[in-house]
């Protein structure tokens, strides 16, 4: 049988394309390595979701390669097996779309055009996108209603144009807490900005309401009510999904790819044929299978006879930070709004996503605010050691917890600023070792760019302002390049020049004639935002084109 | 967030990379303890680990966490903890006992409360002793404060203690 479209991977990249393709009467079939849950199979086991990790591949059996470079040139390689170092997030029908907070920021204009508008910076790859964020914007505001988006389009001065109001749906529920954020950050003359989410607040597109249960980043959702790649697409769409698929390579001629081949949970092989390919399976594994699917047409691996697949690989760059209120410094009336359950706080500052500094005008970022997560068992291990650096156990240690856990309560927040694509970031193959499968592991090269150190310290300082404002004690922030494995992008990148990219601006290949591409690995800079809207839009925008060549 | 979790991770595991792991029984085998290359005892793990279970956190007892039990059947088996730890735990308890006996001429069991408390705090200033204490109460944390459905955490009592409320829904299986 030979299928219309046959897509390899089932997140946020893979989906949209499945839902439109499908409900067009198109033959679709998404393999998907992962197994497929349900609302009634998810639960808030810490336990299973959070120190077991039960939806990723155990590290004995897939793992990854990484070399750092640091700022003196130097490599260091770590085998992730040893190392605990996993970049695996979400191996599940719907991928990390499960797993996400749903913050749901568009990119602005100007993130479309980072080089014309900021110029270029030494050491990167910076380019401008090859589509504008007009083209972009029916789509984001296409996601805003079929997967369901909620807030309060506050005006503000980077507000993004929008063809629509506000968001079709109303805020959460949010924590009182947020009334001494916003009186903080009137006082600092800050603008605080609600944080839209992809959660829904009402039982709306045949799924449940949020339950407000205390537990989202992380866990999947038991209503429905986030807007997972599953529940609001997969589940609302006839596409055929098969389960423990393993895609390891790619069969073409020199114009198309004609098989995909997969593994099944036996160690079987199979084979399926379709018209048109996307690769939708997380930047480094698509640029993984891309490399790992060499012939004589590409040597290199599929779509890299210009040497572009798996470069410019990118992450957001930021990172965290923290203050802790504590019972005794509050009224009993303050003490009840702080100890609220399962409210939001969403919140978030983008005052500065874009600042002067020096007499030069700066792409600045995204500082998301939250409560530390509701995970008991971290949070009581979080206290295992003393101030000195010293390990504690017995009645030390039980008074310690009980008395953070019980008289406190711990804001968090994130900062989210470009990662600049650099030479010395992007995906490789390891010519030896081999995942369970025997295929080639992928290779994770990383560099953080010095500038990228410089913005995210820049943002924090403005999080630990409004922390401080607030009353916090024990503040701290933590900037790193650190990367994070659930904001990752880029690989193959889009572009008008196949010399300096992999897809063309509808993310098709510029070397083959029905494969595209539409996780994030198309992004050639990430903005200052998480990116799951911008992969949602714009897979949808990739659909219109795919169907359009399909009808033709 | 990932960044603090990921250096964590990271600076455990360099850690225990350093040591080098001993090959060792199971917990419900007798292990031998050596004194100056000679045999001194056979101890049973499994009486080491419930003392020590008291020791690193007393409460366990009276919350009835079943932090031992939990460690030998659910822990020791788990389909995703992997072999190094697994290894690492049989080891450490058996270090642990040749430990006490360089210190006391006793295995771990045998000692009293403060010699036991002199002990802990002689392996903590070393590498693998600090990252044995920290897997343990990493495990007896889990047993104190998760899901009744792994036969832990009973009647809630661990939760109660931290007038914590649980996610809803819970666990309808144990994911083992």
């Amino acid at each position: 049988m030979k299928y219309d479209v046959c897509i390899i991977g089932s997140g946020a990249g893979g989906s949209p394309i499945a839902y439109e393709l499908s409900n067009a009467g198109f033959n679709v079939v998404v393999l998907e390595k992962g197994k497929y849950y349900k609302e009634e199979d998810f639960s808030k086991d810490e336990l299973a979701i959070s120190r077991r990790e039960m939806f990723k591949p155990k590290l004995e059996d897939e793992f990854h390669i990484i070399k750092e470079k640091d700022e003196n040139g130097n490599i260091t390689t770590y085998d992730g097996r040893e190392y605990n170092w996993s970049f695996w997030n979400g191996s599940m029908v719907g991928g990390s779309s499960n797993l996400m907070s749903g913050f749901f920021h568009r990119l602005k204009p100007n993130d479309f055009k980072l080089k014309s508008v900021y110029g270029e910076i030494k050491g990167s790859n910076i380019v401008d996108w090859p589509i504008s964020y007009e083209e972009l914007e029916p789509f984001y505001t296409k996601v805003e209603h079929v997967i369901g988006v909620s807030g309060n389009a506050k005006a503000h001065k980077f507000l993004e144009p929008r063809s629509t109001k506000n968001f079709p749906y109303v805020s959460l529920e949010e924590n009182s807490v947020t009334q001494w954020f916003d009186a903080a950050c009137e006082t600092l003359e800050y603008e605080s900005l609600p944080t839209p989410r992809a959660i829904l607040p009402v039982n709306d597109l045949h799924r449940k309401a949020c339950s407000y249960s205390n537990f989202c980043g992380s866990y999947p959702c038991a209503t429905g009510a986030k807007g997972s790649a599953r529940a609001a697409l997969l589940q609302k769409c006839r596409a055929q999904i098969i389960t423990e698929a393993f895609v390891y390579k790619l069969n073409s001629d020199d114009k198309k790819i004609i098989q995909a081949l997969y593994y099944d949970n036996k160690g079987n092989s199979h084979t399926i044929e379709a018209k048109i390919f996307v690769v939708a399976a997380q930047a480094i594994e698509t640029s993984r299978l891309l490399l790992n699917s060499h012939n004589k047409y590409f040597p290199k691996g599929i779509a890299n006879n210009h040497n572009q697949v798996g470069k410019n690989l990118i992450f957001s760059a930021g990172g965290s930070g923290e203050g802790r209120f504590i019972f005794e410094d509050l009224t009993k009336e303050q003490q009840k709004e702080l100890i609220q359950r399962g409210l939001f706080f969403n919140r978030s500052l983008q005052q500065w996503y874009e600042y002067e500094e020096n007499g030069k005008v700066l792409k600045g970022g995204t500082i998301d605010f939250l409560f530390e997560h509701a995970n008991i068992i971290s949070k009581s291990l979080a206290e295992a050691y003393d101030s000195s650096g010293n390990i504690l156990w017995g009645k030390a240690l039980e008074d310690k917890i009980k008395k953070s856990v019980t008289s406190s309560r711990v804001l968090t927040f994130e900062v989210f600023n470009d990662w600049l694509p650099t030479d010395d970031c992007f995906v490789s193959v390891d010519d030896d070792k081999t995942d369970k499968f025997g295929i080639p592991v992928g290779v994770i090269n990383l560099y953080g760019h010095p500038h990228d150190l410089n913005v995210g310290e820049f943002l924090a300082k403005k999080a630990v302002n409004v922390l401080e404002k607030m009353g916090a004690r024990d503040i701290s922030m933590s900037i790193s390049s650190s990367p994070p494995p659930n904001l990752v992008a880029g690989g193959c990148r889009f572009g008008e020049d196949k010399k300096t990219s992999v897809l063309d601006k509808n993310c098709k290949t510029h070397e083959l004639e029905n494969l595209y591409i539409t996780d994030a690995s198309f992004m050639p800079t990430g903005g200052s935002v998480p990116y799951t809207w911008t992969i949602y839009a714009n897979s949808f925008r990739v659909a219109e084109k795919i169907l359009y060549k399909l009808n033709s | 967030m990932w960044t603090n979790i990921l250096k964590n991770q990271l600076l455990n595991k360099k850690n225990m990379n350093r040591r080098v792991f001993l090959k060792s029984s199971f917990l419900t085998i007798a292990v031998l303890i050596f004194s100056k290359e000679k045999l001194f005892a056979k101890v049973t793990p499994l009486d080491t680990l419930v003392l020590l279970q008291e020791d690193l956190f007393p409460l366990s007892k009276k919350l009835d966490s079943n932090s031992a039990s939990y460690i030998l059947k659910t822990v020791l088996n788990h389909s995703k903890i992997d072999d190094e730890t697994k290894q690492f735990i049989r080891n450490g308890v058996k270090w642990l006992n040749e430990e006490s006996v360089a210190m006391y001429s006793k295995t771990y069991t045998k000692l009293s409360y403060e010699q036991r408390e002199k002990v802990l705090k002689a392996i903590s200033q070393v590498n693998w002793g600090e990252s044995f204490i920290y897997t343990m109460l990493k495990y007896i944390m889990e047993s104190v404060l998760g899901d009744p459905i792994y036969d832990i955490n009973t009647n809630q009592q661990g939760w109660a203690w931290l007038n914590y409320e649980t996610g809803y829904p819970r666990p309808k299986r144990a994911f083992l």
